[in-house]
């Protein structure tokens, strides 16, 4: 759709589809919102994924895709190429969640002197009824977090530390405490030191 | 990226099937192409020479203006009481379309006056960049109305009017709640 011109100077599908993510990347950087709707078809359900993952929550995970993409629509005239637009989505949509958190942590603060512990009790129907999802769902926030960005959407303890404004020891010791978690709640055998 | 994946084979191979592309069960761009709308962005600007372009075309800019401005703003507590800012959003939110009507005047007239009491308490550069704001909002206004004139029956203008119209009582509640705590601790 967007610069095919130069499709045929690609040796290979990868970057073939690099080239054309770059171009459209612009075209919607230059306020082209049909463009940015082909972002969006390409990379929401990912997005999504993380989202959902992160919150345990499919309403909160469905907000957060919108106020994500919204954010990129606004930033993406500053979107410098060092990284991939979906690396830079990725981080937006993390910091999405985390604000949210943040916000609703603020809000329990002053309506109950609660415990935060008490919102990693998330009832099991709010994924799909995959014992591994359930699972990972009801892991406390910390260790779901590195585990959904390390464990299952390829960042590096280093990104994640980043994203999470966590130390890098603190991003692989919840890490391990959740292998530990997940491995007695689905009951494998437990792992080697 | 990760190296570190020493998990145990089955929880690994649990992890690895999981989907990592979960669609929405809905569609949510509808939304997202809503909200861009309200937002800033490098849409390209359109002619002045005609009226209704150009009258969109300050709205769009005004409405950049004032999430530029929304940006900007000091971060502090907003204080959510019944000042004369909120109770003329709560007017708003009850249905707010006739400008003519006694409820506009009434509550325009105590929205300004609370917006001109408060603009000193602002920094000089926000201040400022405020009063461009208004500055803007108000040249839309003018611009739509006169495109009315030509065509007085145009839903598109029609619209493009009351969003101004909310967008001015939106930067008055902006200023009468940002500085609501200078307010407080002025009178303690």
């Amino acid at each position: 759709m967007y610069a095919t011109a130069n499709v045929v100077d690609f040796p290979d599908q990868a970057a073939r589809d690099g080239a054309e993510e770059r171009a459209t990347v612009a075209a919607a950087a230059r306020g082209d919102r049909r463009a940015f709707e082909n972002l969006y078809r390409r990379h929401s359900p990912r997005i999504h994924g993380l989202c959902l993952r992160l919150t345990g929550h499919r309403e909160t995970a469905e907000d957060c895709v919108q106020e994500a993409f919204v954010s990129a629509w606004r930033a993406l005239p500053g979107f410098e190429t060092r990284s991939t637009f979906s690396t830079w989505l990725h981080r937006i949509a993390v910091n999405t969640v985390l604000a949210r958190r943040r916000g609703l942590a603020a809000r329990l603060e002053q309506t109950v002197d609660g415990d935060l512990d008490d919102l990693d009790s998330r009832s099991a129907d709010t994924l799909p009824a995959l014992d591994v999802e359930a699972a990972i769902s009801a892991l406390p926030d910390g260790a779901r977090h590195v585990l959904v960005l390390v464990g299952l959407y390829g960042f590096s303890h280093e990104e994640c530390a980043e994203a999470l404004g966590i130390a890098l020891g603190t991003s692989k010791a919840q890490l391990h405490r959740a292998r530990g978690l997940l491995t007695a709640r689905l009951g494998l055998e437990t792992e080697q030191a | 990226m990760n190296t570190d994946r020493r998990m145990p084979a089955s929880l690994d191979t649990q992890l690895a099937a999981l989907p990592r592309e979960v669609a929405p069960a809905r569609d949510l761009w509808p939304s997202i192409r809503a909200a861009m709308g309200t937002t800033a962005s490098a849409a390209p600007k359109p002619s002045r020479r005609w009226p209704l372009a150009f009258a969109a075309g300050v709205s769009v800019a005004t409405a950049a203006g004032l999430i530029g401005w929304q940006a900007m703003r000091p971060p502090g507590p907003s204080i959510e009481q019944a000042t004369p800012a909120s109770a003329g959003r709560n007017v708003l939110g009850a249905g707010f379309a006739i400008p003519e009507g006694n409820d506009y005047l009434a509550t325009r007239v105590s929205l300004e006056k609370t917006y001109r009491e408060r603009l000193g308490l602002l920094k000089p550069t926000t201040r400022r960049r405020v009063e461009a704001d208004l500055a803007v909002i108000r040249a839309a206004n003018a611009d739509i109305r006169d495109a009315l004139v030509a065509d007085p029956q145009s839903p598109v203008l029609n619209r493009l009017l009351q969003g101004i119209w909310q967008q001015e009582f939106d930067l008055y509640v902006s200023v009468a709640r940002n500085t609501d705590l200078a307010v407080i601790r002025t009178r303690s």
